[in-house]
């Protein structure tokens, strides 16, 4: 497939800031107003329809549940183990994380990542309140701050195609990967190159 | 992304279609479907071991 990730490539980009301005804007929107309306499925509806298991969503603190803004269901394939150290790109509210946090139980450690400061107060709130301790990293998936071969998975959910150094993010990925580490990503993809009209347009690479 | 994971040196690359993905909107469905838009999740490993 060719990917939205793949035009851009390394190549800096004019509407980088407009875009990033209007992705921090509307994942803002869907923590602070989960009932709003969006251009994709977000909250426990989403979550369900990923095929989250029932009692995470019911265990989870209901802001982290409604303001889920994933494409899919990393932890189907995450096959995380007790002690493991995951790092979350794009924790956002935290639900991922905090999931991610049940798995790998307190001798484990979840690190999020994320653009926007105040979704990492966010995150880390939800997390203290599920019982569970998540770092949260305000920063760039391009620039991780973490040492290499610092964890044992990356989990991501909808978030890698929005940057535009998608090059970068993954071999910042695996960098910190240690030998053997492992990925489970979901993320958006497309078959056909996307006509400018829509690469210009900070709304849908938002949503 | 495949071929990003690949170049970046991750092996046994795998990706399936995330089933029951949509965009809410009947406009942004209609274009992701001319384009071909999909959610996947991909698995990989880093070599080492």
């Amino acid at each position: 497939m060719t990917e939205i990730a793949v035009l851009q490539a390394d190549e800096p980009a004019p509407l980088e800031g407009v875009i990033k301005g209007e992705v921090l804007r509307m994942y803002q929107e869907v923590a602070e107003h989960p009932e709003g309306e969006f251009h994709f499925y977000h909250g426990r509806q989403a979550a369900e329809m990923f095929g989250y298991e029932r009692e995470w969503l019911d265990r989870a603190p209901p802001g982290a549940v409604a303001s889920f803004a994933g494409v899919g269901n990393p932890h189907l394939r995450s096959r995380l183990q007790l002690g493991e150290t995951v790092l979350d790109l794009g924790s956002g509210a935290g639900l991922d994380s905090i999931v991610s946090a049940w798995q790998v139980g307190p001798a484990g450690r979840v690190i999020g990542v994320d653009l926007n400061p105040t979704m990492c107060l966010r995150a880390r709130a939800h997390a203290a309140a599920s019982g569970v301790h998540m770092d949260c990293q305000e920063g760039r998936m391009e620039d991780i701050r973490l040492p290499d071969a610092s964890a044992d998975v990356v989990i991501s959910n909808g978030v890698i195609n929005l940057s535009f150094r998608k090059r970068r993010v993954i071999r910042e990925v695996f960098r910190v990967l240690r030998p053997g580490g492992r990925i489970s990503i979901t993320d958006i993809v497309s078959a056909k190159q996307l006509s400018q009209s829509i690469v210009n347009d900070p709304k849908l690479w938002a949503s | 992304m495949f071929a990003l994971l690949e170049d970046a040196g991750f092996k046994r690359v795998r990706s399936t279609v995330v089933p029951g993905f949509a965009f809410r909107k009947d406009s942004t469905r209609d274009a992701a479907e001319e384009y071909g838009v999909k959610a996947v999740l991909f698995t990989a490993q880093k070599p080492g071991v």
